[in-house]
């Protein structure tokens, strides 16, 4: 694993620390999503400072290179959080859809009530 | 038998009134529930000034989600039945009572209003290939066979009105049909002319005819086994 790689990993952290700490700083993503791209960039680091891990793993599960295998965690994690993503937009799409039947159907209710008073 | 017709209305300004005008006067003894999916043009306002019955949605969410509102609408206020009545005209409300008669002799779940039962041959070109191929894989997924799997003109009982007002993903399409069959619940059809479309445009353009193919198929082939 090149030295280049390890630095570039390092400042791939660095990079990631400092976005999601603008965006918590000025509330523009709940904690609970922030967690994720803070556990991204200790892997980046953990991945640069102890090359000699990366490079016995790789040799153990038959990598080329070390530098392949991180280029393989780092998609498998970013496929990883764009299925879940995936899945939260449906259920999102979801919810929002039933929030908007159910203010039409009061609407309706609440308008027909008004004109028979007597239920 | 109460039976509800959902007339789902994303822009009809034009055709809305005129076909709400011809469910009520040719089936006098149903109620009617028009669903304004977050309309953009008049619809809302033709609705207000002619006092027509019906809900809209604060924002545009789809044809499943219109016709959602509707079955919850049914299912709360105890409805036996509710079909889908297209907002355009395409539909004549007279096939309704034929409709009903069937799911009440059959003790059917759905009932479709087919154009091609008597025989008619599907059109050339995508429409047709499109129909073709949903009714092949019907066919042979569930052993059922329904000559007219895109009709939209589909009548649901009290069961199915449930499965809808609560079931996630649940859509007025080709693919729940599929389902229901292959779970054992009865499907028929009875035979409907229907008419061009009387205004608007068709929600079934190039790119929304793909997505929606692409939709059906996969749904009918993989994910009903997973249902």
């Amino acid at each position: 694993m090149s030295l280049y790689l390890r630095i570039l990993l390092i400042l791939g952290a660095l990079l990631t620390l400092w976005t999601i700490a603008k965006r918590v700083k000025r509330n523009k993503i709940l904690m609970q999503d922030a967690i994720f791209w803070l556990v991204l960039a200790v892997v980046l680091v953990i991945m640069a400072l102890f090359p000699g891990l990366i490079i016995t793993l790789a040799a153990r599960l038959g990598f080329y290179s070390a530098s392949n295998f991180v280029f393989l965690v780092v998609i498998a994690l970013i496929l990883a959080k764009e299925f879940s993503n995936s899945s939260e937009i449906s259920m999102l799409r979801h919810k929002v859809e039933e929030l908007t039947q159910e203010i039409a159907l009061r609407d309706l209710q609440d308008h027909e009530e008004r004109n028979d008073p007597s239920r | 038998m109460r039976v509800l017709a959902i007339i789902p209305a994303y822009n009809e300004q034009e055709s809305l009134l005129d076909t709400v005008k011809m469910v009520t006067s040719e089936c006098p003894d149903i109620d009617y529930l028009v669903v304004d999916d977050g309309s953009s043009d008049g619809t809302a306002q033709v609705m207000r000034s002619s006092r027509l019955h019906g809900v809209s949605l604060p924002v545009n969410t789809g044809l499943t989600s219109g016709i959602r509102t509707g079955m919850k609408y049914a299912y709360r206020n105890g409805y036996d039945a509710a079909v889908q009545i297209d907002a355009d005209g395409q539909h004549l409300p007279r096939y309704i009572a034929p409709m009903a008669q069937a799911l009440e002799r059959e003790g059917a779940d759905i009932v479709i209003a087919s154009r091609y039962l008597d025989g008619t041959v599907k059109p050339e070109g995508a429409r047709g290939v499109g129909s073709r191929l949903i009714s092949g894989l019907i066919r042979q997924t569930t052993g059922t066979t329904i000559t007219d799997p895109t009709s939209g003109m589909r009548m649901y009982n009290h069961r199915m009105i449930e499965l809808f007002a609560k079931g996630f993903d649940v859509a007025p399409e080709p693919d729940t049909v599929a389902l229901v069959a292959r779970k054992g619940g009865k499907v028929v059809e009875v035979p409907c002319t229907m008419r061009e479309r009387q205004g608007g445009e068709s929600y079934l353009k190039l790119g929304n005819a793909i997505k929606y193919m692409a939709r059906t198929c996969t749904s009918i082939l993989l994910f009903q086994w997973l249902r």
